[in-house]
């Protein structure tokens, strides 16, 4: 039960009296889980049965609350300014490290910084699979590039907004392969998937849950992943990395997320208490519907994965720039 | 033909199993209340119970979460009809010519219409929806964002009808409510516009905030400020029901709302509250007595009812033919889908026939049980009328800013329906009209967006819209519209409106 600290600083805590105290029975009041988006959402389906079964672990509630606005930067400012006790939490996307860029670019006052966040354990990490209508030529990534090549900024796709991770997911791509496409921005991902489908577009990046079904009813093929590895329900898709694109790796993914000066007690006890709770059968089920693996990493793992993204993803932004609107 | 009788008989067995039963009802109270309650909308009322549904089967929690939704429509004209206040943004026309009609002591009959109207407009659309949803859903999706553009201009010619007094005044108010709508980050740049350093109004102004402060708010400041109180309306249970008369005037305006609502229901954005605004207009100009809307016209509230009714059914036939969301309700019911592990798209008919099927069937049990629910409710809901306006008007105040409040959590949208709320108040004083306002908000980031998508498509050209063949009969079909105006404009000079507008700077205060 323990956090693992040492037992001499354990005894130094306790001759200081309080605080300590209740740091040592965190958590003891009810624990508040902060979504930045709606309802409904990616996130918000992978914050429910997370602090269901966080709940089961520390026997304390977990309640979930939808902070959303402005592409989450209201919910996620929220939690950057709250108390940082461990009694509130953040799940963010990778949207966390976009923001805060996209602000730099504006010369914003920026709405939080990616510092004042400490990061707990990485839940889910899908890779977004390249897909075109069922009626374009292209067969393969390779034909898909090579025409890219020859007519630069005339194959377009449909993204869920500009800066948004389904562009940056194209972005990296374009620039790995030293190709131009052509962007059309959508107010979220459900009517980037309804453009592709009508035929108003010719590719989109995506999760692969959202487009499996048009994929398995022959409306929709796949290129190519973005991912490290192959996508589990896609096995014969390869990636861009296998392709010769190690630059384009993308992942669509959630973490848990406490303000930073959090106490290391009790980022300690959240890190183990979220360990457990993955493997709990019932979170498995949850996420096994939504078809999105399970991909847990804490600690200095996660900070290396989360760093890296970061890195990738505000690289993406600033060559991106400042779009001139047509 | 047998197949879907053998397939309505299979979701029967589902809809009249008790459980499903028992879920429907509840949807159906609750979608009431949340129509009721002003400010709280469907999309609230479904997102706040879409965790309670996690525990439940597919078919139940679907039955359910569409109970809300097409409930809401149901109980949203009411505090619209009786205090002048939107329950829910799509009864922003019905506050017009129903709460002028309960001025007239025709509350109750109001109430009557627009649930009767609700009732065929939600049953009429089901069938469409069981008979017609794939091939309808693939017409669907050829509105890329060129159709779209062609489409929404052709709502803005509407506004011109809208107004009960000069034209002139109710396009300036248009052209405010556009440019209000400009607020907020630039879909295509990510510039923000207008925000002040204030996150929240990243997302532009909320039409919810907008259309309780334009008209709620406004109307608790008009009559608060009027030298004299208004007289407490005391309804007479004989004067409960529609007379034969107002059944003979609603009668065509629920038909023609009905189809109307379906049709703009199935194509992308916020489709329910546009069909209301489309009816109304569409009732105004095909009426022989236009004068009489915006002061009780029976045509304003069975019109813009059945219309916001049947765009529900609409909005599902892309959400359940093909599994892609037509608006931000749609895509909370598509989650709650994935999360019973239901993939939703064009296999999910084929493969889920209960889980589609009882739905069908559910949406006509669900419209029965409103309609038994609702229509004993009008006599309940008229006595609010009794309360003394000292005493009515700031509990109203109070559940407005609670319900306004709690869609998103925001506290600067309260203060958005404040301002509002004395913008209206203001416009009132100098006759103008608000329902422009509302329109304006809600098209013009959708114009904005579908244009400058458009554009991004062709590379910047303007030729796209003549080579999308549905948009430029669109454009040809708005075109001749005001061309005919501008015609009949300069024969007559002055027309109803301006003649209407003359009377009315005798009468008014």
């Amino acid at each position: 039960m323990m956090p693992r600290v040492s037992s001499l600083v354990v005894a130094g805590l306790v001759a200081i009296g309080a605080p300590a105290l209740a740091q040592d029975s965190y958590p003891n009041r009810p624990i508040t889980m902060v979504v930045p988006f709606p309802p409904g959402g990616v996130a918000d389906l992978t914050a429910r049965p997370v602090a269901a079964a966080m709940e089961k672990v520390l026997k304390t509630p977990v309640g979930v609350v939808n902070k959303q606005g402005a592409a989450g930067a209201v919910g996620m400012q929220s939690v950057a300014v709250a108390k940082p006790d461990g009694y509130t939490l953040l799940l963010a996307l990778s949207s966390i490290s976009i923001i805060p860029e996209a602000d730099k670019l504006f010369n914003r006052p920026p709405a939080f910084a990616v510092e004042q966040f400490a990061p707990i354990a990485l839940i889910s990490a899908d890779p977004t699979i390249l897909v075109v209508p069922a009626d374009k030529p292209w067969k393969t990534a390779k034909e898909f590039i090579e025409d890219a090549r020859k007519r630069p900024g005339q194959i377009s796709y449909s993204s869920s907004g500009i800066y948004g991770t389904l562009h940056m997911a194209m972005e990296l791509l374009s620039q790995s392969a030293g190709i131009k496409l052509r962007h059309v921005p959508h107010a979220g991902a459900g009517p980037a998937l309804t453009a592709i489908l009508g035929g108003h577009v010719d590719a989109l990046a995506s999760g692969p849950a959202v487009v499996l079904p048009h994929i398995k009813a022959g409306r929709l093929r796949p290129l190519a992943g973005w991912g490290d590895k192959r996508v589990a329900a896609l096995a014969e898709v390869p990636t861009f990395k296998e392709l010769g694109y190690p630059d384009a790796e993308f992942y669509i993914w959630a973490g848990v997320f406490a303000p930073k000066g959090t106490p290391e007690p009790v980022l300690t006890k959240l890190r183990a208490t979220l360990r457990e709770a993955v493997n709990d059968p019932e979170f498995k089920t949850a996420m096994d519907r939504l078809e999105t693996p399970v991909t847990f990493k804490q600690g200095e793992e996660f900070q290396r994965f989360f760093d890296a993204d970061a890195r990738r993803l505000a690289e993406g932004v600033r060559r991106v720039g400042r779009v001139e609107a047509k | 033909m047998l197949d879907v009788l053998q397939n309505l008989a299979l979701g029967f067995s589902v809809a009249l199993s008790p459980p499903v039963l028992f879920y429907a009802f509840v949807g159906c109270v609750i979608g009431t209340l949340v129509g009721v309650l002003p400010g709280v909308g469907p999309l609230a009322g479904i997102s706040l119970l879409l965790p309670a549904t996690f525990g439940m089967d597919a078919t139940r929690a679907i039955v359910m979460l569409a109970g809300i939704y097409y409930g809401a429509m149901y109980g949203g004209s009411t505090t619209s009809i009786l205090m002048r206040i939107p329950g829910e943004a799509a009864s922003v026309m019905t506050c017009i010519d129903g709460y002028a009609m309960a001025r007239k002591g025709r509350a109750g009959a109001a109430l009557a219409i627009a649930a009767v109207g609700s009732y065929i407009a939600g049953t009429a659309s089901v069938v469409a929806l069981m008979v017609m949803a794939p091939p309808l859903a693939r017409v669907a999706l050829r509105f890329g964002p060129p159709e779209q553009l062609a489409l929404l201009l052709l709502g803005l010619l509407v506004l011109a009808y809208m107004s009960s007094g000069s034209m002139l005044k109710a396009l300036a108010m248009a052209a405010l409510g556009l440019l209000l709508g400009t607020i907020g980050i630039d879909q295509m740049t990510g510039y923000m516009r207008y925000v002040y350093g204030v996150v929240e109004l990243g997302d532009g102004l909320g039409v919810v905030p907008v259309a309780v402060g334009l008209f709620g708010v406004a109307e608790i400041l008009a009559t608060a400020g009027a030298p004299t109180p208004p007289a407490v309306i005391k309804p007479r249970l004989s004067e409960l029901l529609p007379s034969r008369e107002e059944w003979r005037q609603s009668t065509w305006p629920i038909a023609r709302g009905t189809v109307l609502g379906f049709l703009i229901g199935i194509l992308p954005g916020s489709a329910h509250i546009i069909a209301s605004f489309v009816s109304y207009a569409v009732e105004k100009r095909v009426s022989r007595r236009p004068q009489d809307f915006g002061h009780g016209a029976v045509a304003g509230v069975a019109g813009p009812e059945s219309a916001n009714n049947s765009a529900t059914s609409g909005a599902f036939v892309p959400m359940l033919a093909l599994g892609v969301p037509s608006g931000p309700i749609p895509a909370v019911m598509l989650a709650a889908l994935m999360v019973h592990g239901v993939a939703p798209g064009p296999l999910l008919i084929g493969n889920q026939p209960a889980l589609f099927w009882g739905f069908i069937a559910s949406m006509y049990v669900g419209n029965v049980m409103l309609l038994i629910l609702n229509l004993p409710l009008v006599g309940l809901f008229v006595n609010i009328l009794r309360v003394p306006y000292p005493y009515l008007y700031p509990a109203v105040l109070v559940f407005s800013i609670l319900g306004v409040y709690a869609v998103n959590g925001s506290v600067v949208d309260v203060w958005i329906m404040l301002l509002m709320g004395v913008l209206g108040y203001v416009l009132r004083k100098l006759d103008f009209e608000t329902a422009p306002i509302v329109l304006g908000v809600v098209l013009a980031p959708l114009i904005e967006l579908s244009l400058r998508q458009s554009l991004a498509m062709s590379d910047g050209r303007y030729a796209i819209f003549v080579e999308h063949r549905i948009a430029a009969a669109l454009l040809v079909f708005g075109l001749g519209l005001v061309l005919l105006n501008l015609y009949t404009f300069a024969r007559r000079r002055l027309d109803w409106r301006a003649r209407m507008a003359l009377a009315d700077k005798g009468d008014s205060s």
